[in-house]
Formats: C-alpha cells, sequence, structure tokens
C-alpha cells in the first residue's frame, strides 16, 4: 500500500489552500448493518489547482463530492473553505453532476441561466451572461433546445456552462465524462481543460479512469474501495501540458498508479 | 486503521435518530386524528353545531351498535346491508373480470380482435355507469340483476383498458426470445405476454374495485331496498345523521378492506417478480 | 398466419375492414333488438327525437342549456378541488411535518367514495347548487391531492439538488423545480378527477334538479321517454371525450418538454 512515491497525508506547499479535508468519515446505516463508506479521509486543495480525486468504482469518490458540497453531512470530521468551516450548502461552489442533472422542462438558455435566476438577475442580464458560456461550450445556437433533443455529450456541456455560470470558486465535478462514448470522452477532456485555462478555478474532479486522471490532473488523489481512505498522492506538476496519452512519462505514471489502485471490487 | 469505538458510537446514534423519527411521524398522526374526533365531539356536545347537522363521533359509534341488532330506519339490520352490497359487488366484480381480463389481454396481443372490438369498445368507454342505470332500470327492472349489470359496467371498463396497456408494454427483448425458441404465438402470448401483463391488470383491478363500490353505492340509492347505499340514503329520508355517518364510515371501511385485499392477492400472485 | 401474409396489402385491408364491419354489426343488432323488444327504441327513434329535442326543450331549457348546466357545475367543483386540492398535495408532499399531521387525516377520509356523502351533502346543503358543487368538490379534491403529492414525492432527488447547489431558497426550490417537476403528475390528477367530477354531476342531477343531462335522463325515463335518455346519454358520451381531449391538449401545452409515448 505505501510507495516512496506517495505519502498518506499531504504536507502543505505554500500558498494558501483553498479546501481542507480533516478526517472526514462517512457512515450509512441500513436496516440491520452499517456500512462505512468514507473513513477518516484528510486531505488539502491548493488554489486553482486541477485536482483529480482517483479510484474505482462505488469507493465513495462521489459521497466525498457530497459532502464537499453541503448535500449530505459528514458523520464525523470537517471542511474548511479559505479556512473558515463549511456547514451546509455553500453556493461558491459550482456542482457539475454525474447523471447529467441537467433540468428537462428548461431549455439550454433557462438551464445556463438558472443559477441567475435564483439570485434575481433580471432576464435580459441573465441571457447575455448565459449567451457567454453556451458559447463557452460550443454550444451555440442551441439555446433554445431542449435536453432532450440533445446527446448526452451536449447536455453535459450544458451542466458545465451552467456550473461555470453560478461563477464558483470551486468547482466540483462528479464523473461528468462516464455516460458518454469514447470519442466524446476524448474531446470533452480537451473542452475542460481549455475552459479552465481560460478560466482559472479550483477544481475537484472525479473519475474511475486511470488515463483521464492522468491526463487531466495537476495532482491526483489515489483512493481505495470502501471503506474508502486515501491510498497515494501522485503530484503530477512536472508534465508539461497538454499531455500525450502515448508520451513514455504518461505511461510510466500510469502505470505505476495502475499498481497501486484495488483491482478487487469488493 | 480508523477509530472502530468511534464508528460504532456514531453508528448507534444514527441508529437512535432514525428511530426517533419513525415514532415522531406515528405519534403526530396520532395527535392528529385525536385532536380532530376531540374537536369534533366538543363542538357537538356545546351545541356550536345543531344536532340535527352533525353527529358526535359517540353518536355515530352509537348508531353503529345499535344498527346491529336494530332494522329501523331502513328496515335491515346492519349485517344484512352490508351483505346485500357486498354480494352485488362481488357478482359484477367476478362477471367483469372474468369478461374483461381475457379481452382485455386478447385486444392487446391479437391486432384482428382489436380492430373488431375497439370501436364498440370506444364507445362505451366515455359513458358514465351511473348514465346506464335508467335504461338498465327499464330494460331489467329493480333488481339485483339490474344493479349486478350497473357494477359490471363500472369495472368492466378499467380492467380491460389496464390488462390491454399491460400486454402492450411486454419487453420486446422476452418476445423476440421465445421465438427464438420456437415458441408459437399462442405460446409466447401464454407464457411471456400474460405475465408481463399481470401489475397493470392487478391496478386496473383495483381501480375497478373502488370505483365499482363506490357506483354501488349510488345505484343502491337510486333503485334498491337494502344495501348500504339504500341505508345512508333512508337515513336522510329520516333525518338522522348518526346513521348516515355511521354508514359512511362502514361503506368507506368496507372499501378499504376489499382494495387492501385485492393488493395481498396480487403481492402473493406476482411473487415471482422477486425471483 | 405465417409473416409473409401478414405483411401483404390484402391482409392490411381486411384488418382495416373489421371495426366498419362491428359498427355495423352492432348497429343492425340495436336494430333488430328494437323491432323484437318493443321496449328498445330504433337508431332511427333516436335520431328523430334528437331533431325534435332541438326545437322543443325539456322542461324549458335547451339542449345546449343543459349541457351548459352540467357543464357548469363540473367545472366549478372542478376549480374548487384543485385550488384547495393542489396547494395541499404539494404542502404534504414536500413538508415532512405537514404531511406527518395532515396525511392521517386525509386518509381517513380517503376511503368514503365520493357518491356515498350525497346524503350528508343533501342534508347540509339542501337539494340546491351549492349542495352539488360540495359533492362535485370532495369527488375531485381526492385524486388531485393524492396525485400531487405522488408527483412531489417522485421528483428526482437529483433536480432539488441542483437546486440546493445554487443556492435556492426553500420558496425558490418548490417554485422552480417542485412545481415544473411535478405538473404532469398534476395533470394526471386533473383528468381523473374530470371523470369523477362528471360521474358525480351526473349522479346529483340524476336524483334531485331542474336541469342537466343527468335531469334529461330522469326525465326520460320517468314518462317513459327512451330515445331521450339514449339521445342524453350519447351526447354525455361526447362530451366525456371531447373534454378529455381536451386536458391532454392541456398537458401536452404546458409540459412541452415530455417525450410521447406511443
Amino acid at each position: 500500500m505505501d510507495t516512496d512515491f506517495c505519502r498518506k497525508e499531504i504536507m502543505p506547499m505554500e500558498g494558501r489552500n483553498k479546501l481542507e479535508i480533516k478526517k472526514l468519515s462517512k457512515v450509512f446505516i441500513n436496516n440491520d448493518s452499517f456500512e462505512v463508506a468514507i473513513e477518516n479521509v484528510s486531505l488539502d486543495v491548493k488554489e486553482n489547482e486541477f485536482l483529480v480525486l482517483l479510484g474505482p468504482g462505488a469507493c465513495g469518490k462521489s459521497v466525498l463530492l457530497n459532502i464537499v458540497s453541503g448535500l449530505l453531512k459528514p458523520t464525523s470530521g470537517e471542511v474548511y473553505i479559505d479556512e473558515k468551516l463549511s456547514q451546509g450548502v455553500n453556493s461558491q461552489i459550482g456542482f457539475v453532476f454525474q447523471n447529467l442533472g441537467v433540468m428537462p422542462w428548461l431549455s439550454v438558455r433557462d438551464n445556463v441561466a438558472f443559477p441567475d435566476k435564483l439570485h434575481k438577475v433580471p432576464k435580459k442580464k441573465r441571457y447575455e451572461r448565459a449567451q457567454k458560456y453556451i458559447d463557452l461550450v460550443g454550444l451555440n445556437g442551441f439555446e433554445k433546445h431542449y435536453p432532450r433533443q440533445l446527446s448526452g455529450g451536449m447536455k453535459q456541456r450544458v451542466g458545465i456552462a451552467r456550473a461555470y455560470a453560478s461563477i464558483p470558486e470551486i468547482l466540483l465535478m462528479d464523473e461528468p465524462f462516464g455516460q458518454l462514448d469514447a470519442q466524446t470522452r476524448y474531446s470533452m477532456q480537451d473542452e475542460i481543460l481549455k475552459i479552465w485555462n481560460q478560466n482559472k478555478k479550483t477544481v475537484i474532479f472525479v473519475t474511475n479512469n486511470i488515463e483521464e486522471a492522468v491526463y487531466l490532473g495537476d495532482r491526483i488523489i489515489l483512493f481505495s474501495a470502501r471503506p474508502m481512505t486515501v491510498k497515494g498522492v501522485y503530484d503530477l506538476n512536472d508534465l508539461k501540458r497538454p499531455r500525450d496519452y502515448t508520451d513514455s512519462r504518461f505511461l510510466d505514471i500510469r502505470k505505476e498508479i495502475s499498481n497501486h489502485t484495488d483491482l478487487v471490487i469488493k | 486503521m480508523g477509530n472502530p469505538n468511534k464508528i460504532e458510537n456514531e453508528v448507534a446514534a444514527l441508529r437512535e435518530e432514525n428511530k426517533k423519527r419513525k415514532i415522531r411521524t406515528i405519534v403526530r398522526g396520532i395527535i392528529s386524528i385525536l385532536t380532530f374526533l376531540i374537536f369534533w365531539q366538543l363542538l357537538c356536545t356545546f351545541g356550536i353545531v345543531n344536532d340535527k347537522v352533525l353527529a358526535s363521533p359517540i353518536q355515530v359509534i352509537n348508531a353503529i351498535f345499535t344498527k346491529i341488532v336494530d332494522p329501523r330506519p331502513d328496515g335491515n339490520i346492519l349485517i344484512v346491508n352490508i351483505l346485500a352490497s357486498f354480494k352485488l359487488a362481488m357478482i359484477g366484480f367476478f362477471l367483469a373480470l372474468i369478461a374483461g381480463l381475457p379481452l382485455g389481454l386478447l385486444m392487446g396481443w391479437y391486432r384482428p380482435v382489436d380492430k373488431l372490438l375497439r370501436p364498440i369498445f370506444e364507445m362505451i368507454r366515455p359513458l358514465p355507469p351511473i348514465a346506464w342505470i335508467p335504461i338498465v332500470i327499464v330494460l331489467l327492472g329493480i333488481g339485483t340483476v339490474a344493479k349486478s349489470f350497473i357494477i359490471f359496467f363500472t369495472t368492466f371498463v378499467p380492467i380491460v383498458i389496464n390488462s390491454y396497456t399491460g400486454i402492450r408494454e411486454t419487453n420486446q427483448v422476452y418476445i423476440n426470445y421465445a421465438k427464438t425458441c420456437g415458441y408459437s404465438n399462442w405460446k409466447i402470448f401464454c407464457t411471456v405476454g400474460i405475465p408481463s401483463a399481470m401489475p397493470l391488470a392487478f391496478a386496473g383491478m383495483v381501480i375497478a374495485l373502488g370505483n365499482g363500490w363506490g357506483t354501488l353505492i349510488a345505484a343502491e340509492m337510486l333503485a334498491s331496498s337494502s344495501g348500504l347505499g339504500y341505508m345512508i340514503l333512508m337515513g336522510r329520508n329520516y333525518g338522522r345523521i348518526d346513521t348516515i355517518i355511521a354508514g359512511m364510515l362502514v361503506i368507506g371501511l368496507i372499501g378499504l378492506g376489499l382494495t387492501t385485499t385485492l393488493r395481498k392477492v396480487e403481492n402473493r400472485v406476482l411473487k415471482w417478480r422477486l425471483k | 398466419m405465417n409473416a409473409m401474409m401478414k405483411n401483404s396489402g390484402v391482409y392490411k385491408i381486411l384488418l382495416n375492414i373489421l371495426p366498419v364491419i362491428s359498427i355495423l354489426l352492432f348497429a343492425s343488432l340495436w336494430q333488430l333488438a328494437s323491432k323484437n323488444g318493443g321496449i328498445i327504441p330504433t337508431p332511427l327513434d333516436v335520431y328523430r327525437r334528437a331533431g325534435r329535442l332541438l326545437v322543443k326543450p325539456v322542461n324549458n331549457i335547451s339542449l345546449a342549456g343543459h349541457i351548459w348546466a352540467s357543464m357548469k357545475r363540473v367545472l366549478m367543483g372542478l376549480l374548487a378541488g384543485c385550488v384547495v386540492g393542489i396547494p395541499f398535495g404539494l404542502l404534504i408532499g414536500w413538508n415532512q411535518k405537514c404531511c406527518d399531521y395532515l396525511k392521517p387525516l386525509f386518509e381517513l377520509v380517503r376511503p368514503i367514495p365520493a357518491l356515498a356523502w350525497i346524503p350528508l351533502m343533501t342534508l347540509w346543503f339542501g337539494i340546491g347548487e351549492t349542495s352539488k358543487t360540495a359533492l362535485i368538490f370532495t369527488g375531485t379534491v381526492m385524486p388531485v391531492v393524492i396525485n400531487t403529492y405522488t408527483g412531489v414525492r417522485l421528483i428526482p432527488q437529483i433536480n432539488i439538488d441542483v437546486a440546493s447547489v445554487f443556492g435556492a431558497t426553500e420558496f425558490q426550490t418548490i417554485k422552480e423545480v417542485v412545481i415544473p417537476c411535478s405538473l404532469s403528475a398534476i395533470m394526471a390528477g386533473v383528468k381523473t378527477a374530470m371523470g369523477t367530477a362528471w360521474i358525480i354531476v351526473l349522479a346529483a342531477e340524476m336524483i334531485s334538479a331542474n336541469s342537466g343531462l343527468g335531469f334529461m335522463i330522469i326525465r326520460g325515463s320517468d314518462v317513459a321517454d327512451l330515445p331521450l335518455v339514449i339521445f342524453a346519454m350519447i351526447i354525455i358520451g361526447v362530451i366525456g371525450a371531447v373534454l378529455s381531449w381536451i386536458l391532454t391538449f392541456a398537458e401536452r401545452k404546458l409540459c412541452p418538454w415530455k417525450v410521447e409515448i406511443n
């Protein structure tokens, strides 16, 4: 489980930590049994970094993300944002959901303008702003379409545009490309990096795909299966962008990580 | 690796919370119903509401117990009324089941049958069964046959519609699989189509029973000398609110009992679904 | 019949003749039954009676007047049922506390069939319009509440999460998410309520009224004017179908994002 490359707890680097998770645990109760989803996880997220949370399917990464956003309460442990304790839902945090979460009764434009509507921004201004983000994700021309008329990739882009439109300080993305076919997935990965480069934010990206993690992340935190704990931290800042799936250094890192993952599904 | 004691504590705390929540729900429900009953009783006791207009809960319960032996005001004791209504509901329902279930299934499966019988069915469907009562009375007189017929109509429609829809929704994958096994159309109908249709068909039966029970009460008000509908109508004619409310409660209880029983039967029959 | 025969054009034509055959069969059976029975009027009788009806009104009210009388009662009762039922259903669907307190009371009243309220309502409100509206109200409020409640409960959690994450207040969540999401369930409830309302209106009119289609039926059967009865039934059927179509159309307009399932 331990190697000389990674450590269990990250030592904070200089510069502020945007987000800190301290000794987080989450337990779910069923009728006669209970399940420890997350066990004593601690990690830091630096400002404006693209952090990837990698782990096998259903290990608890989504649960962790939901706790960070405030949708779920932890059983024990705390979340600090900008060094202040975070309780409940924080609207400084944008969320791109796994199962799309795009509202089917609203057009693309209304979906992207939704956060603004909640903040009572007048209609004209909302639509102007929404248009900017719709263009950003490349959905120009589809403003009035309804989600059921869009492909999976397009729906996911609406979700991203919407999350960006709420001008979050932290962007959480929960396996956003999981439902897409391989081709769309690759192009969406480039898209998200492009958008991130234009609008630098702190991003926490959850995935179970090792290649995707190495392609996207500044740092990767590797998780075990349930009960989820931190298995390792990988610093990829020396891997230059844009990254290449076939680059030898890329493949080395990928191999190292895959040797450490929990390949057994419990 | 973590702190086992701490986790145990957390789990225990969460369980406590869950239990508390469930108890809270039940307690609130009980408080709510008791408050309602007490409020009702007080309204009557203090004469805030005229006793010609509302009977208190105590009077209603009294009426029920009295009716068990007292034939006034409608001429039958309680159990006679209950049985009269129950008998009619059952006859009508089972006839509709025997006729409607196969009909709906066949119509849904075989296009020729659908094309042939649909127009007639669509003509009958929009008519509320109540509207049939006068004609039925003229043709069949005021009697058991007429009333069973009306119940038949009421229950027939939902059963046919639901079994039709149910069998139409059969998963094509299963049908294709059966075809590859070399089954004839009839065999596929029996082994794949009918079981698939059962959940919706049962839903239709529950609706049918509910509607049928309600229509029966109305039919008894219009053309009967026994039964629960007749009983509450007589209650009204003699100004006996307690009988009216008592009757309504009994009607409600029995209706509830019928649908609950049907649902239990459905769960038994559909046990295979879990496999 | 093998697949090849099934696909042939001839088979398709034969198939489409069947409905026509069945209607003709039905009409001729009717004709036969009326000739032999002596009581049942022939289709021609009904047609003639309809013609007379347009000239000479029943109880001094024209056909249109009767239709409107029934419709008016249905609409008023339905409106009352929705105005009370929809907010109530939303309340108990959304708020757990309210649900705990109010749902048991609702469940107490629910098993009582709408028509069983007739004696009570006529005792309380007499036999005028008020009692009819009250009756229809009782009948419509049940399906509306049940369907609204179910609609709210079935909202996918993710839609509510989306609203939370972007900072919606509870009121905003209800306005922007709960109501649009449960709209189609509410419409289903209104459709069912419409059917129930129609049944109640007829029953109420048959028992005590001076106008309306139910009244026409009773009047017709009182004086053994069966063609009138049958004609009234036909009108009722037609109106019922039209109303149902209007509601389906309304649902499609209100919920354009729903994919049609054929």
